[in-house]
């Protein structure tokens, strides 16, 4: 899929570990990780906010569109 | 509503092995008489299997009675085949998670089976007409198109289902 994930930047540049962005996001463990490693196929938009909201970032910071 | 659903599921399932078992021993039994009657008493070519006549063809060419006799045997295989994939559906068949890609496998498969059985029917079909044709007395009724039209019903479900697999796939990976 085109549509890369950059989770694991931007918790990198916010030092924030994946069991501290569970708790602030209020998602499970598995489901942070499916979507970290970008096995997602879909991200609501209220996922979204909140983890925009946690890591203090955009959208755009998070997805990215790479064309092959 | 779930209740009546798991209960029809129970039944059905019953009466799948129930079917398939009726339908190996019928193998079984056609197999065994079409031998008698080849290799051990021809007579028995008169009542191969519920009445089934076939010592006007087996007089008019020993050839032509052992392709009508494998056709026969085949076509019950190949029912039994595909009740043994229902019965295969039914084991890994999990209640809560109903959409899995080998439930629809399985069922495209059975499809592409009663596909394949139709054609055979088809072709038996045919080579029956001519056999009458040349004056071979003998009543068979192949069921040709009941297997196409069987096979087309299941193919369109299957392809439901896969579609169903696909969407609850992207429900679960949607985060």
């Amino acid at each position: 899929m085109p549509i890369v994930v950059n989770l694991d930047v931007m918790m990198a540049k916010r030092k924030m570990s994946l069991n501290e962005l569970s708790s602030k996001v209020d998602l499970t463990l598995s489901n942070l990780s499916v979507l970290k490693t970008g096995k997602a196929k879909a991200i609501r938009f209220s996922t979204l906010e909140s983890i925009c909201k946690a890591l203090d970032c955009q959208p755009g910071d998070i997805l990215e569109y790479r064309d092959k | 509503m779930e209740t009546n659903t798991l209960k029809i599921l129970q039944i059905v399932k019953v009466l799948s092995w129930i079917v398939f078992i009726g339908l190996c021993i019928t193998a079984g039994a056609v197999a065994v008489t079409f031998l008698i009657s080849l290799f051990v008493n021809p007579a028995v070519a008169g009542d191969l299997y519920q009445k089934l006549d076939l010592s006007d063809l087996y007089s008019f060419g020993i050839g032509h009675y052992i392709a009508i006799g494998l056709l026969m045997i085949l076509l019950t295989v190949l029912k039994a085949v595909i009740f043994y994939l229902v019965i295969r559906i039914f084991k890994n068949l999990d209640i809560n998670k109903p959409f899995s890609f080998e439930t629809a496998m399985l069922t495209r498969i059975i499809s592409y089976v009663a596909f394949a059985a139709g054609l055979i029917a088809m072709a038996a079909n045919g080579y029956t007409e001519w056999l009458i044709g040349q004056g071979v007395a003998m009543q068979k009724d192949w069921a040709g198109t009941e297997w196409l039209f069987l096979a087309g019903i299941i193919f369109v479900v299957a392809i439901i289902f896969t579609r169903g697999v696909e969407l609850q796939s992207e429900h679960e990976l949607t985060i």
